[in-house]
């Protein structure tokens, strides 16, 4: 009996589809409730079985399209689309494994079953789930594909289900999900130890472990889901400074107004280090500082936008070599006016001209990229920074994202608009 | 790999001329796609100004080839070579140094990511950027998509000989780069003795802070690991740096949107404080 063959659906259908084993109305009755929604539509299935069709008509086609039989192949009733009318997510996804593996003992087409639920793991959100891959390895009879004499292993044994369970560990490489313990005793269970699944589980625990924490910018796999802690999160990253400070200037906000019309307020977040700080106080009022931007910056899949104060880089001319505070470090000196000339096995430099770009001053994070929203971090920055109060303001703001570039004004497209701090300042 | 003989005999074969003598060596086609059957003859551009263009570059590199040899190895003084410890390969300056690089994304087998290469607004630095997109072309076979690339032309010298770079001098890959927050992988391909290692690749991770600020990361070599066709080898070995054929840069990261890079300038170094030669155990494993 196959009655259920017509219940999965497998896209990847180069090989002629097995037979998946019928599913027995005794264990219908006996069965669970939520498979009998499973299966509620079992009159489609059952009108199927009577004669053996292999292309689909459809009754709304007109009749000549019904003569002539559609090129595609059979739609199969999917167990798991029948589960996602319900609820897509962990419980039922589970749940439509469980009922494949209490079916049939002998688990006929469970290739397909996994080749299809491989496909359907991420409409569920279960793609990162390292129980639901076990499951999904469980579904696999088991010690049926272990090698059992010198001949079986040396050629490649059962290798469509190896494959099967070689596509298992791929998606979890690509979604990340390190296997445990409880994998590794189902694959040997399942196919021996010496398999093609077996090697690519060693592959995995070997060179995982091994990347986990190469990245000097680490970014949570969970992001945070406030705004503000995002901006905090974002901003603390891009400073590259330790004594940088967040501001709040602004939480977000909704509010009704006497109009009765929803008006948001958005949230305003900046980070300024007491390096930019210092570099912003010697910085010449009739010059303009520039807010710039927005900039993308990605965390993992998600990107978020930021805005730079800064200025242009100054003229040649206008440099004023500082000299370094012998105080400021007790321990070495900062400079040494020896007149040796350095060998060239001790030049560690390359030798590259500096790019010149100007200073960056500060940064923000704001969910509205309009100048009133920027005008407002600016005024909260004249608090700590009262230079701002008498420096023209020129924003520079892109529709679109762009690279972070400083250069001359002239060329640049953009809307300027040039705010006289002091107006702000009311 | 592929058999010889039976690939001789195959029509999709195409026949590449290399140091060796002539191989035939099968190139990606993508799906659906009729085999290029054009005889070979048809391809090579007959044009008498070019044919003079070609002598004299071809030439004038001989001569330069042959005359700084009396300087040193490559035109420089050997006093420079022992002793350098850092050297500038490649900086992006002008119009011409983007000449040296090559981008290219899955585009090739029809997927829809876009890269461009320019120099950055104020002329001094390049600027890789583009539109990643993952979805995967409809051709039934392809599985995964999305990828953008840079690639290092292969250096050639008079007669389109292949040359390369020689690092053995150094430990460190330098790079001056700005990034957007997403990581990057490094490839370093190398010159190989056999065929069937023209697809390897030593591989390793170039993680971008983003932010206005520039970014100097320094790769050991040690770290580079071997893979082949995108995958990580099972039997690992160092990286020899006496005949680097190219370095790229891939960006895979599975996200869609657009991204974007600024290179300021990529040299080798000698880092003195690294004396690490592998980073990986190179006994054989999977007995």
């Amino acid at each position: 009996m196959n009655a259920t063959r017509f219940l999965f659906h497998t896209r990847s259908l180069r090989l002629p589809l097995l037979c998946v084993a019928g599913l027995r109305n005794k264990s219908l009755s006996s069965g669970p409730i939520a498979l009998h929604r499973f299966l509620s539509s079992d009159h489609c299935t059952r009108r199927c079985l009577c004669s053996k069709p292999v292309f689909r008509r459809d009754p709304s086609q007109s009749e000549e399209s019904q003569n002539k039989p559609d090129k595609t192949l059979i739609s199969y009733d999917n167990l798991f689309e029948r589960a996602a009318l319900d609820s897509k997510n962990k419980a039922t996804f589970s749940h439509v494994l469980d009922v494949f593996k209490n079916k049939d003992i002998r688990r006929r087409g469970h290739v397909e079953f996994i080749y299809a639920a491989l496909k359907k793991m991420p409409e569920f959100g279960v793609e990162q789930d390292l129980a639901i891959y076990n499951k999904l390895l469980d579904v696999f009879p088991k010690e049926v594909f272990i090698p059992r004499n010198f001949i079986q292993r040396m050629f490649n044994h059962y290798p469509r289900q190896q494959e099967c369970g070689v596509q298992i560990l791929e998606q979890m490489e690509n979604y990340g999900v390190l296997p445990n313990v409880e994998t590794k005793v189902l694959l040997i269970q399942i196919f021996g130890k010496k398999s093609h699944p077996i090697r690519k589980y060693q592959r995995l625990m070997y060179w995982f472990p091994r990347f986990k924490h190469v990245n000097p910018y680490p970014v949570p796999r969970e992001l945070p889901q406030d705004p503000v802690d995002l901006a905090r999160f974002s901003l603390h990253r891009i400073a590259a400074d330790l004594n940088a400070k967040v501001t709040v200037y602004q939480m977000p906000s909704s509010d009704h107004n006497e109009d009765g019309n929803l008006v948001c307020q958005p949230y305003i977040v900046g980070i300024q280090s007491p390096d930019q700080r210092e570099v912003l106080a010697k910085h010449r009022p009739n010059r303009p500082v520039f807010v710039e931007g927005p900039f993308p910056l990605w965390l993992k899949r998600t990107c978020v936008y930021y805005y730079v104060l800064r200025a242009d880089p100054l003229p040649p001319e206008e440099k004023v070599e500082e000299p370094v505070d012998p105080e400021r470090n007790f321990f070495y000196p900062l400079e040494l006016e020896l007149d040796y000339d350095r060998d060239l096995g001790d030049d560690e430099d390359f030798d590259v001209d500096e790019v010149e770009e100007g200073p960056v001053y500060a940064m923000c994070m704001t969910d509205s990229g309009d100048r009133d929203t920027l005008a407002k971090w600016i005024s909260g920055l004249q608090e700590t920074n009262p230079i701002l109060g008498c420096t023209p303001t020129v924003f520079r703001l892109d529709s679109g994202p762009s690279e972070v570039q400083s250069c001359t004004v002239s060329d640049h497209p953009e809307i300027e608009d040039v705010l006289q701090g002091q107006k702000m300042a009311q | 790999m592929f058999c010889v003989k039976n690939a001789r005999l195959h029509p999709r074969t195409i026949w590449h001329f290399t140091s060796y003598g002539v191989l035939p060596i099968r190139c990606y086609r993508r799906p659906g796609v009729p085999p290029d059957n054009t005889p070979p003859w048809k391809k090579i551009d007959f044009n008498f100004s070019k044919g003079v263009q070609g002598i004299k570059k071809h030439f004038g590199l001989l001569k330069k080839e042959m005359f700084e040899r009396f300087e040193g190895p490559q035109g420089r003084p050997m006093r420079e070579i022992m002793l350098e410890q850092t050297r500038v390969v490649w900086e992006f300056r002008n119009q011409e140094s983007l000449e040296q690089w090559v981008v290219s994304s899955d585009e090739e087998m029809g997927g829809k990511s876009k890269i461009y290469l320019r120099l950055s607004r104020n002329n001094q630095t390049a600027l890789l950027y583009g539109n990643m997109c993952t979805e995967v072309p409809k051709d039934g076979e392809t599985r995964y998509s999305g990828y953008c690339t840079l690639r290092s032309k292969q250096l050639l010298g008079a007669f389109n000989v292949k040359t390369h770079h020689d690092w053995s001098n150094f430990n460190t890959l330098y790079l001056r780069i700005r990034g957007d927050g997403r990581p990057w992988m490094m490839n370093i391909a190398t010159e190989t003795y056999f065929q069937h290692q023209k697809n390897d690749m030593y591989n390793y991770f170039l993680y971008t802070r983003g932010g206005p600020y520039w970014q100097d990361v320094k790769i050991p070599f040690s770290k580079f690991f071997l893979t082949s066709r995108g995958r990580i080898q099972d039997d690992q070995h160092p990286l020899w740096l006496d005949k680097i054929n190219t370095l790229g840069f891939t960006l895979g990261d599975k996200a869609d949107g657009p991204f974007h890079l600024e290179i300021d300038c990529i040299g080798v170094c000698n880092d003195r404080a690294h004396t690490e030669e592998f980073a990986y155990e190179k006994y054989k494993k999977n007995p």
